[in-house]
């Protein structure tokens, strides 16, 4: 079943220049038409959600996902287009809508939960358990104003998963919060997607996205890019190139930088080959300077040879954000012999997978002769950028499984 | 679609109670004597009143604080469910911009807290009208008929104020100025007989004041209420209300960017 259809769904809001917030101001305004601008947050959006689905919406800021997310919430109406729900909506859009600082923990979960959509009774018998979760038994009668804010979103928090969604919509405010707080939140969804609960979500963490949704849409500008599965969808945004990606020129503009910098701390060597430019290509031969990790990229350093150079060698170094050397590797050292170089070219390193789990990486190229004695040497001038796909943690990953052999923890005899 | 919306307002009876009550209950938090001042601030009213009426202005109506009282309580429900209903809409921005429900709920369970506090007034009420051992007869039935056609006008009224309250905020000012010339054109604190006929005339085209001495009638001096009036009162609220829900409706879509 059809539980969310949205046909060519179109949301303008005008952005007036000044606003008439009072009958003076619109009266005395009456003979000069108002100035606003029409600013179009989504365009002609057209997607369904199946009962039980998941479905992820992603983009970069100002793509409209929040938008769309209050349009299904029915909190905006659509401009022009249909859209229909064929279910009950929960929005999680907020923690802690309707909180009164007056009011004592156990009359806001009343009210909280009343407004989530929970029965009178079912609240009753659960007020116990809200609390207990929240950590909050002591503070049942204490005013919400007197909890600090941690314990603000804790009680919020275990009053709104008490709730039975039938179509949960969750934000990407849940991401706020600590660690804990983080994998409990993601317990809850996993949970509410095995009892077959309909679940649109709406994050910057790709790496949640792409555990938790068996589709994806993606957003770029109001304008519907791509829906289809996570995976591809992900690939879509990481890989955009010039399109959507919003650090699109990080190439061009480092390249360039070094090019007209002649900064000895940077850049050094005698010039009798340059390097004129480092790419990188992602799996699908576009260029890009972001990767999902575990994903192949090829890097290509281009070069120009003012004069026929024997034997030359090309390097690279690989450093962390804060410029920790962590990896480097030269066409010696892979036993590529290169005779000479004339004019101008190219060498591809390519790079199967990439080993690194998220973060900035910066790197440096060189070419130099057999004795070490430098060409061209371009110091931490290229960067790229590594998003996570898998859960593991830290800089790198490192090939493993683990081995539980039953026989070793047997009781001694 | 009427039908729908009862339905659906029926599934929300317990959010509406809930935004109701804890309304009322946030007005008393804070305070030592709590609830008490629901009872007390009436009574302490009707000191001021009677001392000013009775004994500068000699008014001679009989159970004369009776009618003063009901009047009161009265005006004061209307008072309070337009002015908290007039808010209802702003003052739960956070919740509009967050959640669906039907937004009228908001307004009805402004309405609602108006409710509760005229009923702990009506206690003090009932207890005076035993202290002065007031007659009743089979009229008093007319009264509850005459609250509900009272709380619809004021749903009706706070309907339309809290939608144009959002686009305007001057109106809840406006209200408050035309509540307090109200107050003095509507008999609550003399009786209508002070007006000459022609001008009573006029007076009776307010509901409100129809309302009131319709009630003092049933309740207080064991009079029916004339067909004539119940079918305007029930004509007017109708009117209201329906004025009301029209304009609501209309303006709510914007509510969410407005606010």
């Amino acid at each position: 079943m059809r539980v969310i259809e949205i046909e060519h769904m179109y949301k303008s809001f005008r952005i007036p220049h000044e606003k008439r917030n009072t009958l003076f101001e619109s009266m005395t305004g009456v003979f000069k038409p108002p100035s606003y601008e029409t600013f179009n947050a989504l365009n002609d959006i057209n997607f369904s959600v199946e009962e039980g689905e998941a479905i992820g919406i992603i983009g970069e800021n100002g793509s409209g996902k929040s938008t769309l997310l209050k349009i299904i919430a029915h909190i905006l109406n659509p401009t022009d287009g249909n859209v229909k729900i064929n279910k009950k909506v929960t929005p999680f859009l907020e923690l802690g809508v309707g909180f009164h600082p007056e009011m004592t923990a156990v009359e806001n979960i009343k009210t909280y939960g009343t407004i989530m959509g929970m029965s009178k009774r079912n609240l009753k018998s659960r007020t116990d358990d809200i609390l207990e979760f929240a950590g909050l038994e002591k503070f049942r009668d204490a005013k919400l104003k007197n909890f600090s804010s941690g314990m603000q979103v804790r009680l919020a928090f275990s009053t709104a998963i008490q709730t039975d969604p039938e179509i949960l919509l969750m934000d990407e405010v849940l991401a706020v919060g600590d660690m804990e707080f983080q994998r409990k939140c993601l317990d809850v969804l996993n949970n509410y997607r095995k009892e077959g609960v309909t679940i649109v979500f709406v994050s910057h963490d790709l790496s949640s996205v792409r555990r938790f949704c068996d589709r994806t849409l993606l957003l770029h500008k109001g304008e519907q890019v791509a829906i289809g599965e996570t995976g591809d969808v992900i690939d879509k945004y990481v890989y955009s190139g010039g399109e959507i990606s919003p650090d699109v020129n990080e190439i061009e503009k480092d390249s360039s930088q070094t090019d007209d910098d002649s900064n000895e701390s940077v850049r050094w060597g005698n010039k009798k080959v340059e390097i004129t430019g480092v790419k990188f290509y992602d799996k699908f031969g576009n260029g890009s300077t972001r990767f999902n990790s575990f994903d192949s990229m090829k890097i290509r350093i281009l070069y120009k040879s003012h004069q026929k150079i024997l034997d030359p060698v090309f390097g690279i170094a690989l450093y962390s954000e804060n410029g920790e050397y962590l990896f480097g590797t030269n066409t010696e050292l892979k036993k590529l012999f290169i005779n000479y170089v004339e004019g101008e070219g190219y060498i591809d390193l390519d790079v199967d997978r990439i080993p690194m789990l998220m973060g900035k990486f910066l790197l440096t190229v060189a070419i130099h002769a057999h004795d070490q004695k430098p060409y061209d040497w371009h110091d931490k001038q290229y960067s790229f950028d590594v998003i996570p796909s898998g859960r593991d943690a830290g800089l790198f990953e490192i090939p493993c499984q683990w081995n539980y052999d039953n026989m070793v923890t047997r009781a001694r005899d | 679609m009427i039908v729908d919306h009862l339905k659906s307002l029926y599934g929300y009876r317990e959010l509406i109670w809930q935004l109701a009550w804890s309304e009322f209950k946030l007005r008393y938090k804070n305070s030592v004597l709590g609830y008490f001042w629901s009872l007390l601030e009436p009574l302490l009213m009707l000191t001021v009143l009677y001392v000013v009426f009775s004994n500068l202005m000699r008014v001679q109506v009989e159970y004369f604080q009776l009618f003063l009282l009901l009047g009161i309580i009265l005006w004061n429900f209307v008072t309070r469910a337009t002015t908290i209903g007039t808010i209802a809409i702003i003052g739960k921005a956070d919740m509009i911009k967050k959640v669906y429900f039907p937004r009228d709920i908001f307004v009805i369970s402004a309405c609602l807290t108006a409710l509760i506090m005229s009923f702990f007034e009506a206690i003090i009420f009932i207890l005076f009208m035993l202290a002065y051992r007031v007659p009743i007869s089979i009229n008093l039935l007319y009264a509850p008929i005459l609250l509900i056609f009272l709380f619809v006008l004021s749903l009706g009224l706070s309907l339309i104020l809290s939608a144009l309250n959002v686009f305007f905020r001057d109106v809840q000012f406006i209200w408050q100025v035309i509540l307090q010339a109200g107050f003095f054109v509507t008999p609550i604190i003399y009786t209508i007989d002070i007006f000459p006929a022609d001008l009573q005339k006029i007076v009776l085209l307010n509901p409100v004041a129809r309302m009131i001495i319709s009630a003092r009638d049933s309740i207080i001096y064991s009079l029916p209420v004339s067909t004539n009036d119940m079918a305007f009162m029930l004509a007017t609220s109708f009117i209201f209300l329906v004025v009301g829900y029209i304009v609501f409706f209309r303006l709510e879509p914007k509510f969410g960017e407005e606010i």
